[in-house]
């Protein structure tokens, strides 16, 4: 094996367990391609290289005398910087909490390292999730691996880019309205954004408590399960955890998808507003390597995209500014100028409008529901086409443009994943989402690793 | 939605007053554009709602 960062996690888990490599050397090369690399990319914020060391030398001792922990112990990871690290700054990529060290880790960091994950740092992200990265904040942007001169999406920009520059086995991000999908989709990797309430928020910064959800970015689907596997399950610290039976989502990605029944919500993407001609033709492609696979793939009408839109954007607004309240009143000056005006915002509508959100979303998920009787999934697209290159100044309210693709399963809560389904002209990956009924992740990695393992796509990877 | 009218820049002011944020003319510019393009947004939100469409909760694991 010549370059150890480019192994997979089932595969590298394989490969520790056999003591054919060891989690020092794994970590040590992803330590050295992070010095080597990162400069171009700025993913990281903190790398905490000493701890990584340690923690992939106890694992190897625990591994070399018997005890495995499961398919994570000794693999390479990293998190958003919007969660909580015992010891370790948490920044929010702010300047509020560039100093902020806190004492105990949020839960799914906890659940990390008891499955024996390294942890080699902390991520670059949209402030807080969700104001863009500008000049006037601490740290740098992100930048794309496919063409630097792009954004990689956000908010989990460094989720995505490291997981694709081979800066890290697996990622950590979250999504309120598409911030795992949108930059697994940008930077060409898998993501999942889980059913809402089956990953625990407790320490994750938040940004709007009904609708945030945590969840994994890595290169392939059956990796994303296999952090999946470690992550889920409930807590009672955070109050919107759901007690949902125990899954093997790593199994599930091996399961035939002879027979699942997929609703294709093209409307969404080919309606009022469409995405590029190649990443239709992508989609069309990927339905048909679906229904090779034994798939059935039928159109099928939902509601608006745009109504899923404003619902989802009305209740972010208005929780985000609920929880930054006391800081854009006392400190507006430190947020970045994109962040500060999107959480202003939120203090401009009344109760009424957002109680009547909140109804829409109840109503948009019934509905959604009913549309998808029959189905096991829906595909659409997972964006409309390549990203937005970097130019100041950033418009400050992004969503006054076109829909939000991602949109659609943070409003109903359902589970959604990215997977890329080839390239553009121009270099950037094109995906397609895949969206299952709640708490069905087990269909979405069944159909997206069938997909993976049918295509090519996941030996492409950006030069740097 | 419900909300009538698009208010002009002057009535926004007026509005931005009683917020109790500290905003500079410019945020309230901005703010006043991005409110406006909510509203335009928000029309499509509907305005009466049946007694019993509560928003919802957590997910039942046994739906």
């Amino acid at each position: 094996m010549t370059d150890l960062t480019l192994l997979g996690i089932a595969e590298a888990g394989r490969l520790l367990a056999r003591g054919d490599i060891t989690a020092e050397a794994l970590t040590g090369s992803f330590l050295k391609r992070i010095e080597e690399v990162d400069h171009k990319l700025s993913s990281y914020i903190t790398v905490t290289a000493d701890l990584a060391r340690a923690a992939a030398r106890q694992a190897d001792l625990e591994l070399k005398g018997g005890v495995r922990r499961g398919p994570m112990h000794g693999i390479p990871v990293a998190l958003k910087d919007i969660y909580e690290t015992a010891g370790v700054r948490t920044t929010g990529h702010s300047a509020l909490r560039q100093d902020y060290v806190p004492a105990i880790d949020a839960e799914t960091v906890r659940r990390l390292k008891d499955a024996g994950a390294v942890i080699l740092g902390k991520l670059g992200t949209h402030e807080f999730a969700n104001g863009n990265m500008t000049p006037d904040q601490p740290f740098p942007a992100v930048r794309n691996p496919w063409n630097t001169a792009y954004q990689p999406g956000g908010s989990s920009s460094g989720s995505g880019a490291a997981v694709a520059a081979q800066l890290c086995m697996g990622a950590m991000g979250s999504d309120t309205g598409g911030s795992i999908r949108n930059p697994a989709g940008f930077c060409g990797t898998a993501g999942i954004k889980p059913t809402y309430g089956l990953v625990s928020r407790c320490g994750i910064y938040p940004l709007s408590f009904s609708l945030d959800t945590a969840g994994p970015l890595a290169w392939t689907m059956e990796d994303c399960a296999l952090m999946l596997d470690v992550l889920a399950g409930h807590d009672p610290n955070d109050q919107g955890s759901a007690k949902a039976p125990k899954v093997d989502y790593g199994a599930a990605c091996h399961r035939p998808i002879k027979g699942l029944r997929i609703a294709l919500a093209r409307s969404w993407h080919e309606g009022t507003t469409s995405v590029t001609p190649e990443m239709k033709k992508a989609i069309d492609e990927a339905v048909r390597v679906l229904k090779d696979l034994g798939a059935t793939v039928d159109e099928v009408v939902f509601p608006d995209i745009r109504d899923y839109h404003i619902c989802g954007r009305v209740i972010i607004t208005v929780e985000a500014h609920a929880i930054h309240r006391q800081e854009v009143i006392e400190t507006p000056e430190k947020f970045g100028y994109t962040t500060r005006r999107r959480f202003q915002l939120g203090a401009f509508f009344s109760a009424e409008q957002y109680v009547s959100a909140l109804r829409f979303r109840r109503q948009l998920t019934l509905d959604t529901r009913a549309a998808m009787r029959g189905y096991d999934l829906i595909m659409t697209a997972n964006h409309w086409g390549a990203p937005d290159k970097f130019e100041e100044p950033q418009p400050i309210f992004h969503f006054l443009g076109k829909p939000s693709l991602a949109m659609p399963f943070n409003v109903t809560g359902q589970p959604a994943a990215t997977i890329c389904c080839g390239f553009g002209s121009d270099g950037f990956p094109l995906s397609f989402q895949l969206a299952g009924r709640a708490f069905d992740e087990a269909s979405v990695f069944a159909a997206g690793s069938a997909y993976e393992r049918a295509t090519g796509w996941r030996a492409h990877r950006p030069k740097l | 939605m419900s909300s009538p009218k698009a208010p002009t820049l002057e009535e926004f002011r007026t509005r931005a007053g009683l917020t109790g944020l500290p905003l500079t003319p410019e945020d309230i510019e901005h703010l006043h554009k991005g409110y406006v393009g909510l509203l335009e947004l928000m029309q499509r939100i509907p305005t009466h709602w049946a007694w019993a469409a509560e928003p919802p909760q957590v997910f039942r694991a046994d739906e």
